[in-house]
């Protein structure tokens, strides 16, 4: 399988903020790679500088041998941009979006109408094609936004946070067509915060946080960096965040964050300090409706490595 | 086909279907035209100059008699039209019948008190809404008494000189009749030289190039909407040139802005009479205001940070450019400064422009100079607001 992607060493500041710092991704083709982190942590500055959307300060890209930057047009026409935000017009059918866009691409006349009716066939739209995408639904909207991104069939397809905001059906049905992309051998860059779709979909995950990548690898690689700690899951109500905070200072405990009605916490020895951690946790006002030790997943790599859960 | 006509094709269509650049581009100007040529038709200088008057020679003399002379040859111009009257009573009735817009009395013994020195009064009566041609008459009557009165002085001066009295027949031996000697008054049509439009023509013209600067911030904007939408990015993503982006919206707001004034300019011919002037010197300058609209909301849309801002801010300058052009009223007659000003805006010179084309005359060549003038605003405009939306969106 040959390389499709290869941005090296970009870094992006602005102001005084540096957005990315020195972040290398290579994809290949067929491979489905993630970004994994919280809001802000610089992916969708990572993913512009890819698309050519954003100059680097440094760094080069380069996309199926091309090399992309914002004013060069070859490495762009092998890229396929999925926004993060729904880029579709609203008085505009889901046919005459999909028409537009791959005119941009340089699609013409019957290359350009099959290829709007295969994937309105593979997004399901098919019968809402003639229809403004005004009146379609969220999901419907994701869906064509994707679609517009497959049209021209890219040999890199970038997706930024497409499931933020979709419905459960939705969203499987958006991670299905990313699956069944990626066996065709498309190589996908795929941005998330959930943990849960790069465990599924992604062949390679990087940990990004303050704009450096802070670990890549596959799953198993990543998870290994958690060692012989222990995951422990408390369930709950009450005041989270101070438990978690609390349960923090008790010697063992290398990272604790807390979600919603639950408490993340990674330990050396867990079982040892168990008591200690509940008492903790109810004295600083959390009431514990079960406890479980759990296999250390992607979460507990992140919190791991920066101390803080994803959602943070 | 180009990108960037792509993008301005797909804009097209998305105007079309919001229907707002219809009626801001062809509706509303069209009607306000209309309206303001069916309501303030004739409360605007400019329109081809029309006097009705009359004159009652209650002297009989020869003075009375060239005064009526030189009004009436004034008649030849078709500038005005002289009606004489036998007694005050029957002029009265014709301008409280709106015959005339007023008449000149010269009263019986005028000449007699000319050359004995006398004063008397040659007097004017007129329509009480007709000021300005009452006040023309009062003028013309002002100045026939001031030439006579200059004669006198003269024939006087020289009667004292050679020792005569001031008698018919010194007066006769004089080679000059003192009554025709002091009538420097010459009617002219002093519209045509003030390079003024007809009612229709002005008003048509006005709401157009007014409204002009609505129409193609509908193109223009569009690059601020496509941010605010989301569709920016994948716009700059698509293997086309990124100044393919600006230039559709510029391609859009030039074909609106084109297609309005085309529009309206047609239709206020066929409806309300409105005479463009020559065809060539008209596209000529429809397509130098279209690019100077282009330009000047162009940079509104390059510094603003929203749709809304630009709509707002461009509207606020659109309005200000219109009012300080003349597109409303004339302001360049008013004088002073506001006169000079005026022509800082590309409004006035598009206006000057069709006054210059107008009295069926003119080749379209008398656009020219403003024409120039108006690309200067265009060039200008274009060029700062490039710097910005390169800097912005093309870099």
């Amino acid at each position: 399988m040959g390389v499709v992607l290869a941005a090296d060493s970009l870094t992006k500041t602005f102001g005084d903020l540096k957005a990315v710092d020195d972040v290398s991704v290579v994809i290949e083709e067929g491979e489905t790679f993630g970004l994994l982190g919280p809001n802000g942590a610089g992916k969708t500055t990572t993913i512009s500088m890819i698309a050519g959307l954003l100059a680097p300060d440094s760094g080069t890209v380069s996309v199926a041998g091309e090399m992309v930057t914002t004013g060069s047009t070859r490495g762009r026409a092998a890229i396929g941009l999925v926004p993060q935000e729904l880029a579709i017009y609203p008085d505009l059918t889901g046919a005459e979006n999909l028409m537009f866009f791959g005119r941009l691409q340089g699609m013409t006349g019957t290359r350009l109408e099959e290829a709007v009716a295969e994937v309105l066939s593979v997004i399901g739209l098919a019968d809402r094609k003639d229809d403004r995408t005004s009146e379609y639904s969220g999901g419907m909207k994701r869906r064509l936004n994707i679609g517009i991104g497959l049209l021209h069939r890219p040999r890199l397809l970038i997706l930024d946070e497409p499931t933020v905001g979709v419905d459960p059906q939705s969203r499987n049905a958006i991670l299905e067509s990313v699956e069944s992309l990626s066996r065709e051998g498309i190589a996908v860059l795929y941005t998330t915060h959930y943990m849960e779709e790069a465990e599924r979909l992604c062949d390679r995950v990087a940990i990004i946080d303050e704009g450096k990548v802070q670990a890549e690898g596959t799953r198993r690689e990543l998870v290994s960096l958690v060692g012989e700690k222990d995951r422990v899951a408390i369930s709950g109500s009450g005041d989270l965040s101070a438990a978690a905070e609390a349960v923090r200072s008790v010697p063992g405990v290398s990272g604790a964050s807390a979600s919603d009605h639950r408490i993340e916490i990674l330990a050396d020895d867990a079982s040892t300090i168990l008591p200690d951690l509940l008492a903790r946790v109810a004295s600083a006002g959390g009431t514990i409706t079960s406890v479980e030790m759990v296999e250390p997943n992607l979460e507990a790599v992140f919190l791991h490595l920066t101390g803080k859960a994803l959602r943070d | 086909m180009g990108a960037a006509a792509r993008i301005a094709i797909k804009d097209l269509r998305l105007r079309v279907r919001d229907r707002s650049a219809f009626i801001l581009g062809l509706i509303a100007p069209l009607m306000l035209a209309f309206i303001f040529n069916t309501v303030l038709g004739g409360a605007v200088d400019g329109g081809g100059l029309s006097l009705e008057y009359g004159i009652v020679d209650l002297d009989r003399s020869e003075i009375s008699a060239a005064f009526t002379s030189v009004l009436t040859a004034a008649e030849s111009e078709e500038i005005l039209t002289v009606e004489t009257f036998p007694d005050r009573v029957s002029a009265t009735e014709a301008v409280e019948e709106g015959d005339i817009d007023a008449f000149i009395v010269v009263p019986e013994g005028f000449s007699q008190a000319v050359f004995a020195n006398r004063s008397s009064t040659v007097e004017v009566v007129g329509d009480i809404d007709s000021p300005t041609s009452t006040q023309i008459a009062a003028a013309i009557a002002e100045q026939f008494s001031s030439g006579l009165a200059a004669s006198q002085a003269a024939v006087g001066a020289t009667a004292a000189l050679v020792g005569e009295e001031v008698t018919d027949e010194f007066v006769a031996s004089l080679s000059q009749d003192p009554a025709t000697a002091g009538n420097t008054f010459a009617f002219t049509d002093r519209s045509a030289r003030a390079r003024q439009l007809d009612e229709s023509t002005f008003f048509a013209a006005g709401m157009a190039v007014f409204f002009l600067f609505f129409t193609v911030q509908f193109g223009v904007v569009g690059i601020l909407e496509e941010e605010r939408e989301g569709t920016l990015p994948r716009l700059m993503a698509a293997p086309i040139p990124r100044v393919a982006v600006v230039a559709g919206k510029a391609i859009l707001a030039f074909l609106l802005g084109v297609i309005s004034m085309a529009v309206l300019v047609i239709s206020t011919s066929l409806l309300m009479g409105a005479d463009w002037g020559a065809p060539l010197g008209v596209t000529l300058l429809v397509v130098a205001g279209v690019l100077s609209a282009v330009g000047i909301m162009g940079l509104i849309a390059a510094f603003a940070q929203t749709p809304e801002g630009a709509g707002n801010l461009g509207a606020i300058i659109a309005v200000i450019l219109g009012m300080l052009g003349g597109t409303f009223f004339p302001v360049g007659s008013t004088g002073g400064v506001l006169s000079a000003l005026t022509y800082l805006t590309p409004h006035a010179w598009f206006l000057r422009g069709l006054a210059d084309l107008s009295g069926g005359e003119a080749s379209w060549t008398a656009a020219l100079p403003s024409v120039g003038a108006i690309l200067g605003f265009a060039v200008i405009a274009s060029s700062v607001a490039w710097m910005q939306m390169r800097r912005r969106w093309v870099r």
